[in-house]
């Protein structure tokens, strides 16, 4: 993290440089241009493969969100009519509220439980404990994603699942429901995917952040009686808030933009009780073909996102980098 | 904090709250890796055994399920590392030329040009995937395995180029120095002394890339509908739809033994490129 700013800074700094030298003499002079060839000809194959199939794609889909589109079919301009379709259906609120209710669920997962997993491994006296304990967290995240997803699926069977198994040993039968097929709690049930939480990468780059404090700070926060968790509120959070912000983009954008969990688990399910707009562009597209409809949805996916992530750069100010190694 | 740095922990009787933390810890951990239990368990498992026996160890092990398993998804799992291994290529090989131009070499609009390319990090997927699939089908590439390759070298490097030139920075200027006295053109600057040197970075970059290429789903679900080029999260999806385990129990355990097969390539890939495995996930997160 903390190089990947550091670069971010150098290449700004460059940037400076070159506009300032633009304005100077006349670097950009045919001359120049034709000196440089070889280094044009070495980007021009990257240059080229963005510019069909990374540049185009997102300004076509903010070209068509105000056309009717379909295969096979000569685009049509309708305006606005995609946004109006969208926010006057019926859903849309209840797929609204679904993704302010992941969002703040996201950033619980996502945050929160990731930095306790961290702190406690940090805590760890035994370093051959603490390189154990971070094995351990990496372990689920060496099984394919979709097949985390679909083991939840079988946790949840009212068959055959573990849970309900369990409920029913317990004599809690009247507990034992069918937690992706009954409306309240579909939600609930897609939420708790993955439970607790504590593996992942968060947890990897909180331990990242913290082993970057220099030993210095601790020493002197010993010294003055800031020890356990007292430590932690003064001076791991502060230090880590560079971690926070990105796991905080991260958890924004997947809950706002991400719908495969639902997809593969309830599928919006039952009823309408699941669905969410990403699951709404998904399903307009690829089987009711309203491809300009979906790409409108698209498009507010990408405005809500990208302005959450901007609230966030702007919220979240790291601390001090020198209290770093 | 200063004693007990100074003090063996070896030595020194485990304190209760240490003795608390390693309970907390292998609490939150047990809970974590039970799903990862239950699918190596279930794999295992007869059809008898699936029925009656699902939460417990029960001898014998079938280990024929990962025979049976093999049988239907064998094709996804080279569908993917073919295409993967393929495309991890191209990104490689793009990823190093472009590292190298914008870290080394001097021309008009570098900057420019290096933000033109890293700015495409800030654009989420939800604003291309309607439009991709749109140019694909435009361009009669759904349903080969091109769709699935191209989107890879084409994207790929984005973060490449991001992470190659931060790593190629830190090659000392003077081996450049020296080469270009003895004549070495951009070409054998790039093979002959920055390829070796840069290694550790296209290792992580191999994980990252491999990783994600590996988990893809979405985009092969909507772009193949061929199901002998299909790739292995989309094969795994259909194959869980299409077997009921409630009423044929024996096929339960192969189900699992395709799941736990589909996680040795990375399992593999751990075990070879630890440090670099950990480190691209941390740069996949940094990535979005």
């Amino acid at each position: 993290m903390s190089s990947a700013q550091s670069t971010q800074t150098d290449s700004a700094a460059g940037g400076r440089r070159f506009w300032r030298r633009r304005t100077e003499a006349t670097p950009l002079s045919w001359r120049a241009f034709r000196r440089s060839w070889q280094a044009y000809a070495l980007l021009s194959p990257i240059f080229i493969l963005l510019i069909i199939f990374v540049y185009y794609p997102p300004i076509l889909g903010l070209v068509r969100a105000f056309f009717r589109w379909r295969p096979g079919v000569p685009a049509t301009f309708v305006g606005l009519d995609n946004f109006v379709t969208y926010f006057t259906y019926a859903e849309t609120p209840h797929e609204l509220v679904n993704i302010v209710k992941l969002l703040i669920f996201g950033l619980f997962a996502g945050i929160v439980m990731p930095f306790i997993m961290a702190e406690l491994i940090f805590f760890v006296r035994s370093a051959a404990l603490k390189e154990l304990y971070r094995l351990l967290v990496i372990i689920p995240m060496l099984v394919p994603g979709i097949v985390t997803v679909l083991l939840w699926q079988k946790l949840y069977d009212p068959y055959l699942g573990p849970i309900n198994d369990l409920l029913r040993a317990m004599g809690l039968e009247h507990l034992a429901l069918n937690w992706l097929g009954e409306h309240r709690i579909a939600i609930y049930a897609i939420m708790f995917v993955g439970f607790p939480w504590v593996w992942g990468v968060g947890t990897l780059i909180y331990l990242g952040g913290l082993g970057q404090i220099s030993d210095s700070v601790y020493e002197a926060a010993a010294l003055d009686g800031c020890t356990g968790v007292g430590r932690v509120l003064r001076i791991d959070i502060p230090l880590v808030l560079g971690q926070v912000r990105l796991l905080a983009i991260l958890a924004i954008i997947n809950a706002i933009t991400a719908f495969q969990n639902i997809l593969v688990l309830t599928d919006g399910g039952p009823g309408f009780s699941t669905m969410v707009p990403g699951l709404t562009m998904f399903h307009s597209a690829f089987r009711a073909q309203k491809f300009g409809y979906s790409s409108a949805i698209g498009l507010l996916l990408f405005i809500i996102a990208m302005s959450g992530t901007l609230i966030i750069n702007r919220g979240i100010r790291p601390a001090n980098e020198e209290l770093r190694q | 904090m200063t004693t007990e740095l100074q003090r063996s922990p070896n030595r020194r009787p485990l304190q209760i709250s240490q003795l608390g933390l390693h309970l907390l810890i292998a609490f939150l951990l047990l809970l974590s890796l039970v799903p990862t239990a239950i699918m190596i368990n279930l794999s295992f498992k007869n059809g008898l055994q699936y029925r009656w026996e699902r939460w417990t160890l029960s001898l014998p092990l079938r280990g024929s399920n990962y025979l049976s398993a093999w049988d239907v998804i064998d094709a996804y799992m080279i569908n993917t590392v073919l295409v993967a291994v393929v495309g991890l290529a191209g990104v490689l090989i793009l990823s190093l030329i472009g590292g190298y131009v914008f870290a080394r070499m001097r021309f008009p609009l570098r900057e420019p040009l290096y933000y033109a390319i890293i700015a495409l990090l800030m654009v989420p997927w939800v604003l291309s995937f309607i439009p991709a699939y749109m140019l694909y089908n435009n361009l009669g590439l759904l349903n080969t395995r091109w769709a699935l390759i191209i989107p890879n070298v084409a994207g790929g490097p984005i973060f490449g180029i991001f992470l190659m030139r931060a790593f190629i920075t830190g090659i000392p200027e003077e081996l450049y120095e020296s080469a270009r006295c003895d004549g070495a053109g951009a070409w054998s600057l790039i093979w002959r002394i920055t390829f070796p040197l840069s290694l550790p970075g296209l290792a992580t970059l191999s994980v990252l890339n491999f990783v994600a290429e590996w988990n893809s789903f979405l985009w092969p679900l909507v772009t193949i509908s061929d199901m002998s080029k299909q790739v292995i999260s989309v094969g795994l999806f259909r194959l869980s739809r299409t077997t009921n385990d409630l009423v044929d129990f024996g096929s339960g355990g192969p189900l699992f033994a395709g799941y736990v097969l589909a996680s040795i390539p990375l399992v593999v890939l751990f075990i070879v490129l630890g440090k670099f495995y950990v480190e691209g996930l941390v740069e996949s997160g940094i990535k979005m």
